[in-house]
């Protein structure tokens, strides 16, 4: 008898410290104290005990009724502050409210990105007006007198100021590369500027091609820089916007501008530089022209070609964010279609 | 630009183990992008010479035979054919069942099954020129002709592409990254970069030796404009084809065989990037004069197209007309003719400006004008010459050349640069051992020599029109002759201060980051210019507009005053998808009201200023809201962007705004902006119905940022303070301004009342009519002690006789909702 109890003892402590909420509590409680409890069963067997045993083991299993109870009420009252006021049907699977819906453009996003990385670099941010003169389009930049691009078909002149010459020839800036020679103009060298805006060109449109676009000139002036120091800048840059390293190659290309000039690809992010459909199976995808200031360039800043160089880039905002987000259609940037916009976060 | 490999390979030997993939990456790297590499004989997959053995008759179809076909080797197959030229004996092109061919010359390519044609197994099929995309070469009339490979020296089975010549590679090159290289414009140019690249040799034109022969008396009348013309007047000829070769390798890269004589003319040309031209020289009438071409006199081209020509142009032109437009393109009247027999062959070199202009003048794209145009060199002409008369030898047996002449007045000079070698390491940012830059420059044809630091570059004629001139063009012959990628990247140093503190730069940012991350408004881009319907709609009287000149359409030639057209047409837009939402955009506007020159005084630039413009929409009556909403933002816009503050005044009307609801955003007594309800009419005339849109624009550059944050530290309140909500009946006509201004009165600062607030304005059915409630919180506490319940009442009862007494209020209700709340974080301390 005594081992029963015993028993009774240990596995009724075991299943009060596991029950894990109070209707399990209770079934415990109705198991060991209830009307067919393992100790209630003891209490109703003593008056057939043998008389010497009666007292003994009737102490023994009262005092064990009182330890149940009060194990089981430290028990009860130990879960009812653990436990939740809240229905247990209480739906988790709701979505949650939506802070404010508002976005900056996604091309914003990628010049504000941009300028982190550059403000990183020492680089100051510069910017120039929409419309600007034949002077700072062309003139400067040794475009020569004849250059295609001056022609109507590429650039935008303003009505009443398009047969006038310099800087009274009016137009929608075709390129940013004017405004370096203004920052230039008003900055003591040695430099280093960036000067991202809107440019606009007499094209006709698809997919690919927008009469508006926007783009990312970076521009270092020094006694002496390389082309070499330039490709570390551009790996800087592009392992910031795409978030990992990214190889970078040179190759020639020709801006009037600049001379030496390159084009500079990245390797297809995509395909990880195998050849795939989005890079023609070349591995590289062309990124962006750059090179050295051409020595007319840098006289129409005032400053000597003897004594000065530098490394210039060109990005095409556009392209770039098409590039990271996958977009199909250039003309969504403009389109103000929130069904756009508000996708990008 | 297409280019033949098998042609290269005429002019320099490429060795086997210079692989076809380094070519291409190589010439890409350093001289021209190629953007494709094709191997042509891979369209000819499964294509084989058959000879047809036996023609049956087919049992089931009367237009159909079978044609028992040797494939090769005596393997001889039964193929369903339809068309109307099969012989015993013939040879013609079979496609093998997995051949991709064109159904009768049109739609896609399909593969070749084995497959039965009305009953009768087919082995593949025999085909048309048209079906394997060979009708250039092999035209024909009746579709149902199918190709007779019989003259070929090709045995049954042979593969087609072997048989005809087409295990070639066709490099396609970006035209963009040719056109500061006249050089490249032809085969032996590129040949010529490819022997320097990889160190080959090149095979050089043996010079066509001046004939004893009658002058042909060309007069160059505008030697500014051609530099230099041969005239070689070639009898004996006829109008046949050319040999095959000459013809496929025209057609492989892109051009149409016509007969020998053009093709002769078209072939050199790719060869040698020099245009020639032949005139029917019995239908020249006396002597050749290059000249300027008078005033609307006409001209009829090769394609049937009359121009009128300007002072401008420079013509070819005999004793009585124009008979070709220089460089650009032949006329009709003398073009080579079915019965040429006699021609004047042309080889000249010309201006490159006024070709183009001319070439642009009647939108005449030729393939000899985008070649004219870039500037060749003179000395091509030589080479040209050489190819051309021999291989009028060789393809005329009674060809005699009865007249010549070479008018070359002025030849062109190499042009000469003179190079530090220090310099050059400056900019390379590498020491290149001299004889290293000497050999590579050698290698391009540059005559090079170096003395100490001083080196001296001849540049080759055919560099020497422009392309390479300063010392720079120098740095990039040698950077790419070594490669780009054997530089070894140096890291950038130097530190620059300039970049700290932009303000001005900032403050743009800083709003477009509070419009769309703390207002929810998404940022949009529009165009710089804005369709008439819009500007009518929005702007209708609006002044000193700009406009351009060649618009992207009839209609959108204005360019923004304004950023509010183009936010309406946003709008109108958006409206088809959704019916609430906020944009704003940040952009600048133009007029013409004022000019200035900030960089160069020979320069004049109108007014440009950068605005910010917001359009929140909503239903049509929910306008009070949104007036709220878009006020919200732009009183709480200063604080958050860091500027001075500005204040709301109505002093002129914006044009779209609605009469009741706008006012101007002032700074200093300047109008900086505006804030208005769309008008009724301006929504119409957007095509926007039944949504109210709340507009405000902003003049960023008339904003003042500050140098730093601004805001100040106040104390904690030690002493409870308590919310005091009071409703009061208002006439309409009362305005809060007034409301506000009578309950804080004459205020000391030890006073009760510490904040006010506006909560709501009700109209309605428990209020009387011409009445208004509003609802206006107070908070009431001191800063010395907690306050008892009386001495908040006290406090409270004051302001509510005050407004009773000054703006004739009624009390509606009282109510405290709860004790030592904070203040409302938007509200101003007073």
């Amino acid at each position: 008898m005594k081992e029963k109890l015993e028993e009774i003892l240990r596995s009724g402590e075991e299943k009060i410290t596991q029950a894990i909420n109070t209707i399990e509590l209770q079934d415990v409680k109705a198991s060991l104290l209830g009307k067919m409890g393992s100790v209630t069963e003891i209490l109703k067997e003593i008056p057939r005990l043998d008389a010497s045993m009666r007292a003994e083991i009737g102490k023994a299993a009262n005092k064990l009724k009182d330890h149940f109870t009060e194990m089981i009420d430290a028990r009860r009252e130990e879960l009812s502050l653990k436990a939740s006021e809240i229905p247990t049907d209480f739906d988790l699977t709701v979505p949650g409210l939506q802070p404010h819906g508002g976005a900056l453009h996604p091309i914003t996003q990628m010049c504000y990105d941009l300028n982190d990385t550059f403000r990183s670099m020492g680089f100051e941010i510069f910017e120039e007006s929409d419309i600007s003169s034949e002077l700072y389009a062309f003139d400067n930049l040794n475009f020569p007198a004849d250059h295609p691009a001056r022609e109507s078909m590429d650039t935008y002149w303003l009505a009443g100021y398009e047969d006038k010459r310099g800087g009274e020839r009016l137009c929608l800036r075709p390129h940013l590369t004017g405004a370096s020679v203004r920052y230039l103009q008003t900055h003591n060298p040695p430099c280093r500027f960036v000067y991202p805006g809107r440019a606009y060109r007499n094209e006709s449109t698809d997919a690919r091609h927008e009469r508006a676009f926007y783009q990312y000139e970076a521009l270092i002036i020094d006694r002496e820089f390389t082309f070499s120091a330039g490709k570390v800048m551009i790996k800087s840059i592009l392992s910031k916007i795409f978030g990992r390293d990214v190889p970078v190659r040179m190759r020639v290309g020709f801006f009037p501008f600049v001379e030496p000039g390159f084009e500079i690809d990245m390797g297809c992010l995509v395909c990880g530089g195998a050849g795939c459909s989005v890079c023609k199976h070349v591995g590289w995808i062309e990124l962006m022209p750059g090179g050295t200031p051409h020595p007319n360039v840098l006289r129409a800043a005032g400053l000597d070609p003897n004594e000065y160089t530098g490394f210039y880039v060109n990005i095409g905002l556009d392209r770039l964010v098409m590039m990271r987000y996958e977009v199909s259609d250039v003309r969504l940037f403009r389109s103000a279609d929130l069904r756009f916009l508000s996708q990008f976060k | 630009m297409k280019v033949s490999l098998n042609w290269i390979k005429d002019y320099v030997t490429i060795p086997p183990e210079l692989e076809l993939s380094r070519l291409v990456t190589d010439l890409t790297m350093a001289t021209v992008e190629v953007e494709d590499a094709t191997e042509l004989a891979s369209k000819y997959e499964n294509m084989v010479v058959g000879t047809i053995v036996e023609i049956l008759p087919h049992p089931n179809a009367d237009k159909l035979k079978i044609c028992m076909t040797d494939i090769g080797g005596g393997d001889i197959r039964k193929i369903v054919c339809g068309g109307i030229n099969m012989a015993t004996g013939m040879k013609v092109a079979v496609a093998r069942p997995g051949a991709m061919v064109r159904w009768h010359g049109e739609g896609d390519l399909v593969a070749i099954g084995n497959a039965k044609v009305r009953g009768e197994e087919s082995y593949g099929m025999i085909c048309a020129s048209s079906e394997i995309g060979l009708f250039d070469l092999f035209p024909y009339t009746d579709e149902a002709t199918i190709l007779d490979l019989s003259a070929f020296d090709a045995q049954a089975g042979t593969s087609l592409a072997q048989a005809l010549g087409l295990d070639d590679i066709i490099l396609e090159i970006d035209n963009k990254s040719l056109t500061n290289r006249p050089d490249l414009w032809g085969h032996y140019g590129i040949a010529r970069e490819i022997s320097a690249l990889f160190d080959l040799p090149l095979s050089e034109f043996k010079p066509y030796p001046p004939p004893g022969v009658p002058s042909l008396g060309v007069e160059l009348a505008d030697t500014t404009r051609c530099f230099r013309y041969i005239g070689v007047k070639i009898e004996g000829l006829s109008i046949k084809p050319s040999p095959f070769e000459v013809q496929s390798r025209i057609w492989r890269v892109g051009m149409r065989p016509i007969n020998a004589i053009v093709d002769i003319t078209n072939y050199v040309m790719l060869a040698t990037g020099q245009p020639l031209h032949a005139f029917d020289s019995d239908r020249v009438n006396g002597h050749i004069t290059v000249r300027r071409a008078q005033e609307s006199e006409n001209f009829l081209m090769l394609n049937g197209i009359e121009l009128s020509l300007c002072n401008e142009d420079l013509v070819i032109a005999d004793d009585i007309e124009p008979i070709g437009l220089a460089g650009v393109k032949g006329g009709e009247k003398d073009s080579v003719l079915p019965d040429t027999q006699k021609v004047i062959l042309e080889i000249a070199n010309f201006e490159a400006i006024g070709i183009r202009r001319t070439s642009a003048r009647y939108e005449t794209r030729t393939e000899a004008a985008s070649r004219n145009e870039k500037g060749i060199d003179p000395q091509r002409c030589d080479i040209a010459l050489s190819l051309a008369m021999s291989m009028f030898a060789e393809m005329f047996d009674k060809m005699a050349v009865t007249g010549y002449s070479d008018n070359y007045p002025v030849p062109l000079e190499r042009k000469k640069i003179d190079v530090s070698l220090d310099w050059l390491e400056k900019n390379l940012g590498k020491r290149i051992p001299d004889d290293e830059i000497s050999r590579m420059l050698a290698r391009l044809g540059f005559d090079v020599s170096i003395d100490g630091d001083a080196m001296r570059v001849v540049v080759p004629t055919w560099r020497s029109t422009g392309d390479v001139s300063i010392p720079n063009d120098i740095i990039e012959e040698v950077a790419r002759m070594h490669g780009f990628d054997r530089f070894d990247a140096t890291s950038i140093t130097a530190t620059f201060e300039g970049s700290i503190n932009q303000p001005k730069i900032d403050i743009d940012r800083k709003l477009r980051e509070y419009l769309a991350t703390r207002c929810g408004m998404n940022e949009i881009y529009t165009y710089p210019w804005v369709l008439d319907a819009y500007m009518n709609a929005v702007l209708p009287d609006a002044d000193s507009v700009l406009s351009i000149s060649t618009p992207p359409s009839p209609d959108e030639r204005y360019l923004r005053p304004s950023l509010i057209p183009n936010l309406c047409k946003a709008v109108s837009d958006n409206l088809r998808y959704y019916d609430e939402f906020k944009i704003f955009e940040s952009a600048q506007v133009f007029s013409s009201r004022s000019f200035s020159a900030e960089y160069d005084k020979r320069e004049s630039l109108p007014l440009q200023r950068r605005n910010v413009a917001g359009a929140c929409v909503g239903g049509a009556e929910s306008y009070g809201v949104l007036y709220r909403e878009a006020k919200g933002i732009l009183e709480t816009l200063p604080r958050f962007t860091h500027i001075e503050p500005y204040s709301f005044d109505r002093i002129i009307k914006p044009a779209w705004a609605d009469s009741v609801i706008w006012q101007n955003i002032v700074l200093d007594g300047t109008v900086i902006g505006s804030l208005g309800l769309l008008s009724k009419k301006a929504s119409l005339d957007c095509g926007i119905k039944n949504s109210a849109v709340m507009l405000f624009e902003l003049d960023i550059d008339a904003l003042t940022p500050y140098p730093s944050r601004t805001n100040k530290f106040e104390r904690l309140a030690e002493y409870p303070h308590t919310d005091y909500d009071i409703s009061m009946l208002f006439d309409l006509n009362v305005r809060w301004e007034e409301i506000y201004n009578s309950i804080i009165g004459k205020k000391s600062p030890d006073d009760l009342l510490r904040h006010v607030s506006f909560v709501d304005e009700y109209r309605g059915r428990q209020v009387p009519a011409g009445k208004k409630s509003i609802t206006i919180r107070l908070v009431i506490g001191s800063l010395k002690k907690t306050l008892t319940s009386d001495e908040i009442e006290g406090c409270a009862n004051a302001i509510v006789k005050r407004l009773t007494k000054t703006l004739g209020a009624d009390l509606r209700s009282t109510a405290s909702p709860a004790q030592g709340r904070e203040q409302e974080p938007n509200q101003a301390s007073l």
